[in-house]
């Protein structure tokens, strides 16, 4: 809806006088909004930064030992403390987290979005879902963990449950975001033949779904690998993130630092060939 | 067979859809509803298995009134009752057999529907359906690699499936090409002669109506403006159909 004052009217005769430079947009107040908040937020920045340089700072020493642990990491990996099959131990854990949440979130995060989708559910419960939902997700993985961990203590457990519980909350969110894309003429076209709601949701909502399950629960699957190595050190929850946390601000290796980085890349790389594998099946 | 007394429906509360509006639809016919596009032909079509739910009237089917049916009964009425529709609406990633037998799944239990549990009868007759409409050697093709015209057949294979009383056809060619079209038309016209089925459709082309119908409805503005055998269709009456009443694009540029 176009508000009147914002309505374009077309001269029918140019102005006399001196010539006016036309303008491209309008610079109504929308924009103007946005500038002077740039505006603000850019001298607040230029301000408080002299202040955040701490005096002895020196620049040129600090960009110097940047680059020697940087050396250090990523061009003379070695292992001192601990062996590679050790290691590959953690890795395998920190991934069994990832995988174990993801499967729990997602199972959970089906029946949610069922529940919580325009094309099934009445809208107080979809509104009710979606914004615990939203409330849920607002708040970050490692924080749930911290917060389980209350209950459950450092470990394992609150890691599991914490990074559940956010996958839950993401899940449901996209689930129920790919069911209300789907056409709603198919399910009233189920209807009309008569079909329950358990054959509609199995029959006509299930197989138009499966591509982009699968793709968001991979999705969530690199999401909970990388969360489970930040809770492996900040829950004590174990897994490569905790011996990189003890490589790097307890033992000050920095060489070990380098091995486990690069195990970990090396299995991002896989996740990433799986999942463009994946889209290739969803664009099929 | 179908009777529709009276039936009236607004969307808004004030204009008027459909404003008493009344016909019969006999078995073994072709009936075809024309007008012009906005004057009501799908909300009557919709009304008859009431996924459009109307303000007004009575749907007799089977001499019990649809309107009155509460949740289970109205699922149970639906399973005989067989739609299709001008975008086929099937389940693409499935395959046309598997299409086809989702026609029996509303007589059938929740487990049935949830593990695709169908007997062996049922799938023959699928099978069956599949060779009358001509495409028995697409039964285990994946419905998104058929054609349109393959797939309104896939999708009349299905009504079939329901063992309906009547099918109501929701602009059934629109998408097609002048082939596709005529093997439709035919395969409708067929179950009507042979199987007995009433068919209702709702067309934009009137030739087509024509040609094929027994029955045809006029509707404009919401009201039947002529309801006749289709001998008594004449140039003067279809001139009547489509002009007579209030211009129906004028009332959806208002709407914006």
């Amino acid at each position: 809806m176009i508000k009147p004052e914002n309505q374009i009217s077309i001269p029918t005769q140019l102005p006399s006088g001196p010539r006016l430079s036309i303008p491209l947009r309008f610079r109504d107040r929308r924009r103007v909004t946005i500038l002077l908040t740039l505006a603000v937020l850019g001298y607040i920045t230029l301000m408080t930064l002299p202040t955040m340089i701490p005096s002895h700072f020196k620049l040129t020493e600090a960009l110097m030992s940047f680059a020697e642990n940087i050396k250090i990491m990523f061009l003379q990996p070695r292992l001192v403390n601990t062996t590679f099959i050790s290691l590959l131990g953690v890795l395998g854990q920190s991934i069994l987290l990832a995988f174990l949440t993801t499967l729990i979130g997602s199972v959970l995060a089906f029946f949610f979005a069922l529940a919580s989708t325009r094309r099934l559910a009445p809208t107080s419960l979809v509104l009710g879902i979606q914004s615990f939902m939203a409330v849920i997700r607002a708040i970050p993985t490692v924080l749930w963990v911290l917060i389980y961990s209350v209950v459950f203590g450092l470990g394992a457990n609150a890691a599991v449950v914490g990074i559940t519980f956010h996958s839950v909350a993401y899940l449901t969110k996209v689930y129920a975001d790919s069911m209300d894309e789907l056409s709603p003429e198919i399910i009233e076209t189920m209807q009309a033949m008569g079909l329950k709601k358990s054959a509609i949701i199995r029959q006509a909502i299930i197989p138009n779904l499966i591509p982009s399950y699968l793709s968001w629960t991979f999705i969530r699957f690199e999401i909970n690998f990388a969360d489970a190595i930040a809770v492996g050190a900040a829950a004590g929850a174990g897994g490569i993130g905790y011996q990189l946390f003890m490589s790097s601000s307890f033992y000050f290796n920095f060489h070990e630092v380098g091995v486990m980085v690069y195990m970990i890349l090396a299995f991002a790389l896989v996740l990433e060939i799986i999942s463009y594998r994946l889209r290739a099946v969803k664009h099929q | 067979m179908l009777t529709v007394n009276h039936l009236a429906k607004s969307y808004d509360g004030e204009k008027k859809s459909l404003t008493d509006v009344s016909f019969s639809v006999h078995p073994g016919e072709v009936t075809v509803i024309i007008g012009p596009s906005g004057a009501g032909k799908t909300t009557i079509l919709r009304s008859i298995n009431q996924l459009i739910r109307d303000d007004d009237g009575e749907i007799l089917f089977d001499d019990t009134d649809m309107r009155q049916l509460n949740r289970s009964q109205l699922r149970r009425a639906r399973c005989r009752i067989g739609m299709i529709f001008q975008n086929y609406n099937l389940i693409e990633p499935l395959t046309a057999i598997e299409n086809v037998l989702h026609g029996c799944l509303g007589t059938k239990s929740n487990l049935a529907g949830i593990f695709s549990l169908y007997s062996n009868r049922e799938k023959e007759t699928a099978l069956k359906l599949l060779e009358k409409v001509g495409l028995k050697d697409f039964a285990y093709q994946q419905c998104r690699n058929l054609s349109g015209g393959q797939k309104q057949r896939v999708g009349i294979a299905r009504a079939l499936m329901q063992h309906p009383k009547i099918i109501l056809c929701d602009e059934p060619i629109a998408s097609l090409d002048p082939k596709s079209t005529i093997t439709v038309m035919d395969i409708l016209r067929d179950l009507a002669i042979n199987d007995g089925i009433s068919v209702l459709i709702n067309l934009h082309q009137v030739d087509i109506a024509r040609e094929y119908a027994d029955h045809v409805i006029g509707i404009n503005n919401g009201q039947v403006v002529f309801d006749d055998r289709t001998q008594a269709l004449s140039d003067a009456a279809i001139t009547g159909i489509y002009q007579k009443g209030a211009v129906p694009e004028r009332s959806l540029v208002h709407e914006f």
